[in-house]
C-alpha cells in the first residue's frame, strides 16, 4: 500500500499545481538570432541630426587604441550622446619581410598587429558634431588613426562571419 | 535698410603634428606605470628563448655537453637578433620636433610649433587703420554666411586649398558700431562672424595675394589682435 500510495493532486483537488512557480517569474523575450540594422533619422529644418555614426580608431598599439576607445565612450556619456555599442573588428596581422641582398640575403620578420576599435553613436545634433570631432582630433594620441562615418549595412555585415556551407546549399537550391 | 553690415570671417587652424610635451608630474606616473607594468608582466617568446639560450651555454662551457650539435636549431642566437637590432635602431635618426627654432622665430611659415593649433592672421585696411584680423570678406546678398567665409579663404590663400570647413553653423560673432565720424544712415555697425577650417595639407605652395600673413599660435594672438575681438575670438578656440 506504501508502494502504491501517490500523492498527486488531482484537477479537481484544490491542491492541483501546487508546485507551479513559473508564473511568479519575469517574462523571458525570446532570443532573436539576428538583429536588424536600425533606421537613419534625418529631421528636416534648422535642427539637422545625423543617424548612426561609427567612430573608427586604428593604431598598432593595443593598449593605446582600447584607452583611447574608453576615453571617446565616456566623453560621449558625459556630453549625453546616445551611444549605440562600442565594439571591436578582429585584428589584423601582418608579416613584414626585408630582404637585404647585401652578400648574403637575410629575411627579419616583423609581425605587426592591427587593432580596431568602433564607437558608435546616434542623435548628434549637426550644430555640435564639429566642436566633438575637433575635441576628438585634438586629444588623439600618436599613432591612432581616427575615422568617422555614417553607419551602412555593409559595415554591419563585416562584423558577420559569412557561412561557406549555407551559401552553397542556397546556390544549390535556386 | 540694412544698417548693420556683415563679415564673414575664417579662422584657419593648421592642426598640431607631434603631441606636446609631459609635464613633470605626467613624466613621473608615466615611469612608474610603466615599471609597475614590466614587473608585473610575463616573459615574452624572444626571453624566454634568450634566457634557455644563456642556461645551454653555461651547461655547455661547466660540463662540455653537445647539445648545440643534437639539437641543431640555434643557429641564429637570440642576443645576436637583439644586437642585430639595436645596431638598426642606431641608424634611425628621428626628423626634429623643434624646427621654430632653428627658423628663429619666423612667424610666415607653418612649420612652426608643431605640437599647438596654428592660425592665420592677415593684415586688412578697415576704415583708415590698417589691422591683423582674421580674413573676412563682406557678405553679399544672396549666398550663405559660410560661402562667405570660403570666399575670404579663397582671397587670401588662392583657390586651391585644401581645408576642411566645419559645420554650417558660425563659431562666434564680433559686433562693433563705427566711430561717429564714419556714420551713416545705412552704416551703423558691422557684425563679423567666425568659421572654423582644418587646413589638410600643410604645403601652400600656390602664391598668397597678400604678403602681410602670419601663422600664429593662441597665446600670441594677444600681439596682434584687439582687445576686444580678442575676448570673442578667444571664446571658440580649444587648446
Amino acid at each position: 500500500d506504501a508502494l502504491l500510495g501517490c500523492h498527486r493532486s488531482y484537477r479537481s483537488r484544490p491542491t492541483h499545481g501546487i508546485g507551479k512557480f513559473k508564473y511568479l517569474l519575469p517574462k523571458e523575450i525570446p532570443k532573436r538570432r539576428k538583429e536588424k540594422v536600425q533606421m537613419k533619422e534625418i529631421s528636416a529644418g534648422t535642427e539637422y541630426q545625423y543617424g548612426d555614426i561609427n567612430i573608427q580608431m586604428t593604431s598598432y598599439d593595443l593598449g593605446l587604441v582600447e584607452h583611447f576607445a574608453q576615453y571617446v565612450h565616456r566623453l560621449c556619456n558625459r556630453l549625453s550622446i546616445q551611444v549605440n555599442e562600442s565594439y571591436a573588428m578582429p585584428t589584423k596581422t601582418n608579416e613584414v619581410l626585408f630582404l637585404e641582398e647585401r652578400g648574403s640575403k637575410m629575411q627579419l620578420d616583423a609581425v605587426l598587429t592591427t587593432h580596431q576599435r568602433v564607437v558608435q553613436i546616434r542623435g548628434l545634433s549637426s550644430t555640435f558634431a564639429p566642436i566633438l570631432l575637433e575635441i576628438i582630433q585634438s586629444s588623439q594620441p600618436e599613432g591612432v588613426h581616427l575615422l568617422m562615418k555614417q553607419h551602412t549595412e555593409a559595415d554591419f555585415k563585416s562584423r558577420l562571419k559569412s557561412r561557406p556551407e549555407l551559401e552553397e546549399l542556397l546556390a544549390e537550391m535556386s | 535698410r540694412r544698417r548693420i553690415r556683415l563679415f564673414g570671417a575664417m579662422c584657419l587652424l593648421r592642426l598640431p603634428r607631434i603631441t606636446q610635451p609631459l609635464e613633470k608630474e605626467e613624466e613621473e606616473v608615466a615611469a612608474l606605470m610603466q615599471q609597475i607594468e614590466l614587473e608585473k608582466s610575463h616573459y615574452s617568446d624572444h626571453e624566454i628563448r634568450k634566457l634557455e639560450e644563456e642556461e645551454q651555454l653555461k651547461r655547455s662551457k661547466e660540463s662540455s655537453y653537445d647539445e648545440d650539435d643534437a639539437r641543431g636549431k640555434t643557429v641564429i642566437l637570440a642576443q645576436d637578433l637583439e644586437e642585430k637590432w639595436e645596431q638598426k635602431f642606431l641608424q634611425f635618426k628621428a626628423a626634429p620636433r623643434i624646427t621654430d627654432a632653428d627658423k628663429s622665430n619666423d612667424r610666415t611659415s607653418l612649420n612652426r610649433k608643431l605640437d599647438s593649433n596654428l592660425m592665420l592672421l592677415v593684415k586688412q585696411k578697415i576704415g583708415n587703420q590698417e589691422l591683423w584680423l582674421l580674413p573676412q570678406v563682406e557678405w553679399q546678398p544672396g549666398e550663405t554666411l559660410r560661402s562667405t567665409a570660403e570666399r575670404a579663404m579663397a582671397t587670401f590663400l588662392g583657390d586651391h586649398i585644401q581645408a576642411k570647413v566645419l559645420g554650417n553653423a558660425p563659431y562666434g560673432i564680433y559686433k562693433y558700431k563705427f566711430p561717429r565720424a564714419i556714420r551713416t544712415e545705412n552704416n551703423v555697425g558691422a557684425k563679423v562672424f567666425f568659421f572654423k577650417a582644418f587646413l589638410q595639407s600643410s604645403d601652400l605652395s600656390q602664391a598668397e595675394l597678400k604678403a602681410d600673413h602670419l601663422w600664429v599660435t593662441k597665446k600670441e594672438l594677444g600681439d596682434y589682435l584687439q582687445s576686444e575681438y580678442l575676448k570673442k575670438v578667444n571664446r571658440f578656440l580649444l587648446d
